[in-house]
């Protein structure tokens, strides 16, 4: 694996000419090399004796020269010799000198013992010179390595001694440095005496000074003046004065500890040099990253702040500059990780390019679920499959090689011409050539893939990133990956090439328009994963495979919270999970709830499980989607994990499979993963990543995953998206009572809707007086009409209990999926009768219907308190079923159809949904202006945002318990606006609302203690976020009048939308006024 | 609670039984007697949910008339379950017994409760609980629950492992729908769609033609519509045409072969549901016509096996003049308006509650084998079933011949009459 990494696939890449004279050239290039390498073998062994290790370079050098059997080898180190046992200082031979620290210690030379014979350049070729001197450098720094290793030793073999002997150990050990590194001695005392002054060791202080010579001024200097440098000598640093100093002030532990830290950071510090500079590329950071890994094996020994800083360069160098990111990612990854990273990274010689979302989503990931394994039932088994990433900048590289730059231009053009263009550039790629390194790159990870299948996904920078979803934009490419190696390469090439290209692609370029993210320059990565799976026949295929997300949007009963979770589950490759396929149904799961199934009879749940699966044909090298029932004809014996995905289905029941006894070309089986979910820790350990995962990201999640029948496998991991009609919609508040349809408080899931045109209502209470079942039916067929009628997804049904309703037809309209699959939204209300409130069906009999076709789903209660139902419109707008469908105007009573542009002078209908909110609201809008509801849509709430309003609601509140309602004639004292609703920045100010009912005298004291509140609370907000007001209340005070006339803000109090929230006053809760 | 006036499942089962009563010209005392359940109970079961907090369902057992036997009907699981409903079912579960002669009564029970919102355990524990609070009431020679809506054989297993274990006894016989090999009947999944045959056979006979110069048109390709096609092959009947639902279409279409359809083919190419795939369908010659063709159809026979009010006063004038048979072998196909239409264009209509009572027979042989403790062959079951449902065609249309009555209230006639008379022997009345 290691040899693999992109340092070398960069270099070999100009072939001689095969005349004979090359292949001789190229064959001794080959002995040199194997030289080389037994003798970095040997080097790499600290612990072996160095006698030995002379020995065996003796040994291994002749093997690599032009002429093995007349070469003779001598190695001189700090006096004494080494040499092959009939050596003779020849004339033919060659010397390098051994330098440890600048230092000669000794030298290393070759001879031939007798004269070779002769050739153009002398008795040696040129890369034989080369490499004496190679191997001299090598044997330097290996032995600077193992003093060094050395002192360490004596170092970490004190420390488990008593610590009245780590005096001895640390003044020993610094004599060492001293004598053998005088640079590192000399930055050890700078930073002992820097500690010791900051320390604030008086003694040291004045050591500095003293040595800085000159006069004794004010160091400080003043504020707009630049203050005066200490030149301090550096013999100074060289002797012993710094650490006697330390000796009287620390203990002998912490000296200790202090100088073996700075020299592990000491060693660490050329890589934080290679990081921080903007100029080094990613093999220089690989290079140094693999310097330190040999250097520093423990992260642990490095200090928080140094490491921190290297983590944060790192991912900043290789995942992404977002800061939002890097703040979570770095308290997550290890240093070492990137050094795997790297091994499997393909990158052009220069490049500067990073992994791009996808895979520095799963990469982080990774990362947390590792450092949870322990705490995490089953962690430990999570594994990732195989992956190889190309550099982001790979693209621009490649466009450069094949001239393509001005492909570039290509997205600022209008979108229909892109469209136009866009498959000649598909081919235009796909016919360019890759640069010879990346060609290897690729040739290189190919082997290491072997021929397993692979998928070659896209990973932009754009993809993933916190906010934007921009999730299937680009494309992922199966390959089967079968037949000769070269075969398979071009395919693989070809694959790159057209992932290359569909960032040229009319959708992401018209997306990348409407966000805004043009300009960006794109670059894109490329991950390489092996597909997880086995072979089943002809097939390849995971045993099942599927996405999950951390907070639930489809709850198919009041029962599921939010925070639960959904899993789409498939049998076969994910691909079917992923996105919404209109013909077949992925199995759905509430992880947190794994016992509440959206399926509840025999029935729905073989109607709704999975009737198809995609695969890989090995043979064809194709992708292919199979009907289930075919494959498993063909081959279902084999299935991977048969009893878990499968239930057989037999007299109308299903059951598990039992063992050997089933046959699944002859049984019925249903793709149930009853065997999975009941039998298996699958759903309880899935559940608990995700809310790992979710707590570490600090964000929802969702993740792809897969399994081949043993192992689970995350293929993904990114902040949960939303498709673009079920992001969270930002509530309005102080809307106007008559533009509001509905309000809702309960089971509210995401949504937006904007432009409805059409209401259909069918009217609880007119329905449930019909007399004859017959006019039941007939409305449930008139809404069916109306469904093919009214304009696709504009207009909303609403209805009472339970659309859908089988049997007892009472409980709600009788009607297919087919009666309502065009609507936008499926509304059902549930009316108080007597002294309950009818259950709904959460759409249950066809939810997945829904799911699958975006239908947005909401009950309303109108009864509830504080929630509007705007009956007067519903009942009194005209109604034009009449007009639409003559034949059922006899149900006008029952059935109205509002057209809402016509009812409304213009206006179309809204509806707002926001699960995290659980709100929602439909309002009466003027069309096209679509920025209330866009405004601040998916995760509007950060963490640092809502900081603000939190503490201003604690000062509110506060203020409130500290108010004594005696002394200052108040009743009660509400709070609204932005602190009440959390939406309030910084610079907001904090709305209150004071009843009063007192004389002006204590009306007037009141002001004057509220205005005191007022100028600390502006002096705090100013601390805290520097943001500077003169007051930071906005008091409204208002009396028993006001509330009866429902004056100014007193309409406030108890309002629909938006209320005043009351506060606890001085010991009781303000009561809301009737 | 809703005006008035409003729709109410049990008024209307009993303004149906005042009809019959009438014509019947039924003393007030049995009338009384027949139009309200002999028994009701109603209770609370308490269930430990997952979460560790106890729920109480409401549970209910009607027990409608049992004078010719044991009652019989189904338990459904229904968030908005209303006693009425239930009443309403019960009764009716007592005619159709009743037609078919069985000596059974009429019972429904049920649980509000939504099996979306339960998981398997918590089910069961409804299940359990309910048989916990009517382990006295209910038993193989009392009241014999069975499958219904929202539940399954799964539900009927739980209960009667509960049963059995409260009386420390095995009582296969206690409940029906229980999967074959665990006390189940073979011949169960035939059984309506034969029972609808056997009928439609006989009346074939009365109306003096000969079943293999006959053709016909069905809608639906479920359980019920596959075996009537099957068993109407088998005496040389030809289908022309089958309606079923395209789930990918989310429409209906009718499938036309004027050569006579293959059931074999279709099957071949239908999916669990009675879906049959329209693309392979065409390959193989059959003509694909919009879902409601297959009422139209230039045939003698017409079978709705699929929904509810299928056939309507709006479409019924559609109907091909050919036509003489309508067998229902769906529930309420029919509509009233169409009824009328029917009536006068002079089709011989099979109500409902005679042609698919083979289910309802089959679950008696069910009971009688489970009783016994001995299974019958699958022969044997359609063999005694062809028997009951043969005699039972026999005596109602006999009844409307004589009486000049719609085979559909001939049918309510005979089974009240049936029942009433059991009551009178038994002196009740």
């Amino acid at each position: 694996m290691d040899a693999a990494g992109a340092g070398w696939c960069c270099e070999m890449s100009d072939l001689p000419p095969t005349d004979e004279k090359a292949l001789a050239a190229l064959q001794e290039r080959a002995k040199e090399l194997t030289c080389l390498l037994s003798v970095e073998e040997l080097l790499h062994d600290t612990e072996r004796p160095l006698e030995e290790v002379f020995r065996g370079v003796i040994e291994a050098i002749p093997p690599g020269w032009q002429h093995p059997e007349l070469c003779r080898t001598r190695i001189t180190y700090e006096g004494h010799d080494w040499q092959s046992p009939d050596f003779i200082e020849s004339p033919w031979g060659q010397c390098a000198r051994i330098l440890v620290q600048e230092r000669a210690v000794g030298s290393i030379c070759v001879h031939y013992i007798a004269e070779p014979p002769v050739a153009e350049d002398g008795p040696f070729l040129e890369g034989e010179v080369r490499l004496v001197s190679t191997i001299a450098d090598r044997l330097g720094n290996y032995l600077r390595q193992r003093s060094l290793e050395r002192l360490l030793l004596e170092f970490s073999r004190d420390e488990a001694r008593e610590s009245e002997r780590r005096l001895a150990a640390w003044r020993g050990g610094l004599e060492l440095v001293r004598q053998t590194d005088q640079n590192l001695y000399i930055r050890l005392a700078r930073k002992m005496v820097n500690f010791l002054c900051w320390s604030g060791v008086r003694e040291a202080q004045d050591l500095v000074e003293r040595h800085a010579g000159g006069d004794n001024g004010d160091v400080e200097g003043l504020d707009n003046y630049p203050c005066r440098k200490l030149s301090l000598a550096p013999d100074f640093y060289r002797g012993t004065e710094p650490f006697e100093l330390a000796s009287r002030y620390l203990g002998d532990d912490e000296i200790f500890s202090r100088i073996q830290r700075w020299m592990f950071e000491d060693r660490a510090k050329f890589l934080v040099k290679v990081l921080e500079s903007q100029q080094s590329s990613l093999g220089e950071i690989a290079d140094a990253l693999r310097r330190y890994q040999q250097l520093v094996p423990e992260d642990s020994s490095l200090s928080r702040a140094t490491l921190e800083a290297m983590k944060a360069s790192l991912i900043n160098r290789f995942l992404t500059e977002q800061l939002e990111f890097i703040k979570v990612a770095k308290q997550h990854v290890d240093v070492g990780a990137f050094l795997d990273l790297l091994d499997r990274m393909i990158f052009p010689a220069t490049s500067h390019g990073k992994l791009g979302g996808k895979s520095a989503g799963l990469f982080l990931a990774t990362q947390i679920l590792r450092r949870a394994a322990a705490s995490l039932p089953g962690g430990a088994e999570i594994k990732t499959p195989r992956s190889w990433y190309i550099a982001s900048d790979a693209l621009l590289a490649f466009m450069e090689f094949n001239d393509l730059d001005d492909v570039i231009q290509h997205k600022y053009k209008e979108i229909d011409q892109v469209r136009l263009e866009y498959p000649h550039l598909v081919q235009l790629y796909k016919n360019a050539r890759f640069p010879p390194e990346l060609a290897k790159g690729l040739s290189v990870a190919l082997d290491d893939f072997g021929d397993r299948p692979l998928i070659v996904r896209s990973s932009s920078l754009l993809e993933d990133r916190l906010g934007t979803a921009f999730s299937g934009k680009y494309k992922s490419l199966f390959l089967a990956n079968q037949g000769t190696k070269q075969q398979r390469l071009d395919a693989l090439l070809d694959a790159v090439a057209e992932i290359y290209a569909s960032v040229f692609g009319p959708d992401p370029i018209e997306y990348r328009r409407d966000r805004g993210l043009l300009d960006f320059q794109e670059e894109m990565g490329v991950l390489i994963q092996e597909v997880v799976g086995t072979r089943l026949g002809r097939y390849f295929l995971p045993a099942f495979a599927g996405v999950a997300f951390s907070r639930n949007e489809f709850r198919w009963s009041p029962r599921i919270r939010r925070e639960d979770g959904l899993i789409r589950l498939v049998p076969g490759l994910g691909t079917r999970a992923v996105d919404r396929v209109s013909d077949d149904f992925p199995v759905l799961l509430a992880p947190g709830q794994p016992r509440l199934r959206a399926n509840a009879s025999v029935d729905e749940t073989v109607r709704y499980s999975p009737k198809r699966i995609d695969v890989i044909n090995l043979e064809t090298n194709a992708f292919e989607t199979l009907e289930l029932p075919d494959l498993l004809a063909e081959c279902g014996a084999d299935y991977p994990a048969l009893a878990q995905v499968f239930s057989v289905v037999r007299d109308d029941r299903l059951h598990k499979p039992v063992g050997l006894l089933l046959d699944p070309s002859r049984e019925q089986l249903a793709a149930t993963f009853e065997g999975l979910i009941s039998d298996s820790p699958f759903v309880s350990r899935l559940h608990a990543m995700l809310r790992q995962l979710e707590q570490s990201l600090g964000t929802p999640v969702d993740v792809e995953f897969a399994s081949d029948g043993r192992d689970f496998y995350l293929l993904q991991c990114r902040p949960q998206s939303h498709a673009e009609d079920s992001v969270a919609s930002a509530i309005p508040k102080d809307v106007p009572r008559d533009q509001v349809l509905f309000t809702a408080r309960r089971y509210v899931s995401n949504g937006f809707v904007p432009d409805i045109t059409h209401v259909v209502y069918v009217d609880p209470r007119r329905y449930a007086e019909l007399e004859d079942q017959q006019e039941m039916v007939a409305v449930g067929r008139a809404v069916g009409k109306l469904n093919k009628l009214l304009p696709k997804r504009q207009f909303v049904l609403i209805g009472p209990g339970r659309w859908g309703s089988r049997g007892d037809i009472k409980l709600g309209v009788s009607v297919g999926y087919s009666d309502i699959n065009n609507t936008a939204v499926l509304i059902e209300v549930a009316r108080r009768k007597g002294n309950y409130v009818p259950e709904l069906s959460f759409g249950t009999h066809f939810f997945q219907d829904l799911v699958e076709s975006s239908i947005r789903y909401l009950p309303l209660y109108p009864d509830d308190e504080g929630i509007l139902f705007n009956e007067r419109f519903l009942l009194g707008a005209p109604n034009v079923l009449a007009e639409v469908l003559p034949e059922h105007a006899t149900l006008a009573d029952v059935l109205r159809v509002i057209d809402v542009p016509a009812a409304t002078g213009g206006n179309i209908l809204r509806v707002l949904m926001n699960a995290d909110l659980d709100e929602a609201i439909a309002l009466l809008a003027e069309p096209g202006a679509r920025e209330p509801g866009r405004a601040t849509t998916e995760l509007a709430v950060r963490r640092g945002e809502d900081d603000h309003w939190r503490w201003r609601y604690q000062m509110a509140e506060h203020i409130a318990a500290e108010l004594d309602p005696v002394r200052f004639g108040v009743v009660a004292v509400y709070v609204f606006g932005s602190t009440k609703n959390a939406t309030a920045g910084p610079g907001s100010d904090i709305d209150l609302l004071v009843h009063v009912r007192g004389g002006d005298v204590r009306r007037e004291a009141l002001v004057n203690w509220l205005d005191g509140w007022s100028l600390c609370l502006a002096e705090m907000n100013y601390r805290r976020c520097g943001y500077r007001t003169d007051r930071l209340l906005d008091v409204h005070i208002i009396t028993d009048d006001d509330i009866a006339r429902r004056d100014s803000f007193a309409i406030k109090i108890g309002a629909i939308t938006d209320a005043a929230r009351p506060l606890q006053l001085g010991g009781r809760v303000a009561a809301p006024i009737p | 609670m809703a005006g008035k006036s409003a729709f109410n499942p049990y008024d209307m089962a009993r303004a149906q039984f005042d009809k019959v009563a009438d014509l019947l010209d039924l003393d007030p005392g049995t009338r009384e007697l027949l139009r309200t359940p002999l028994r009701e109970y109603a209770f609370g079961i308490p269930v430990r949910m997952d979460d560790g907090k106890v729920k109480v369902f409401r549970g209910f057992r009607v027990q409608h008339n049992d004078a010719r036997g044991p009652t019989k009907g189904g338990i459904r699981f229904h968030p908005q379950e209303t006693a009425d409903t239930v009443r309403a079912l019960a009764m009716w579960m007592t005619w159709k017994c009743a037609v078919v002669d069985i000596p059974l009564g009429g019972g429904k029970g049920g649980v509000i409760c939504d099996p979306h919102n339960l998981s398997p355990r918590e089910q069961e524990g409804i299940c359990r609980g309910w048989i916990r609070q009517l382990a006295k009431d209910v038993g193989p020679l009392v009241d014999v629950p069975a499958p219904d809506v929202m539940t399954n054989a799964q539900h009927m297993l739980w209960m009667l492992d509960e049963f059995e274990a409260i009386h420390g006894a095995k009582y296969p016989g206690f409940i029906t729908g229980k999967p074959v090999g665990m006390g189940g009947s073979l011949g169960r999944t035939e059984a309506t769609g034969y029972g609808l045959v056997f009928t439609l056979r006989e009346a074939l006979k009365e109306l003096g033609i000969r079943p293999d110069q006959t053709c016909a048109s069905v809608q639906g390709f479920g359980n019920v519509s596959q075996y009537a096609i099957e068993l109407y092959g088998q005496l040389g009947g030809k289908v022309v045409c089958v309606a079923c639902w395209d789930q990918a279409d989310q429409t209906s279409y009718s499938f036309r072969k004027a050569s006579g359809i293959s059931l074999e083919e279709l099957r071949s190419i239908t999916d669990r549901f009675g879906g049959i795939d329209k693309g392979k369908a065409r390959e193989r010659g059959y003509e694909v016509l919009p879902g409601e063709a297959w009422l139209t159809q230039e045939v003698d026979i017409l079978m709705p096996c699929a929904l509810e009010n299928q056939v309507t006063g709006d479409n019924a004038s559609g109907i091909h003049k050919r036509v003489r048979v309508l067998a229902e072998g769906a529930n309420g196909p029919t509509t009233p308006d169409a009824d009328q239409v029917l009536k006068a264009r002079n089709v011989f209509v099979i109500p409902d509650f005679l042609a698919n009572a083979g289910g309802v027979t089959c679950s008696y042989f069910e009971q009688v084998q489970s009783n016994m403790n001995y299974f019958w062959e699958k022969d044997e079951v359609l063999g005694k079933l062809d028997v009951k449902m043969t005699s039972a065609f026999l005596a109602v249309s006999e009844l409307a011949r004589r009486k000049k009555l719609f085979m559909r209230d001939a049918a309510y006639v005979i089974a009240v009459n049936r029942v009433a008379q059991a009551c009178k022997d038994r002196g009740w009345v």
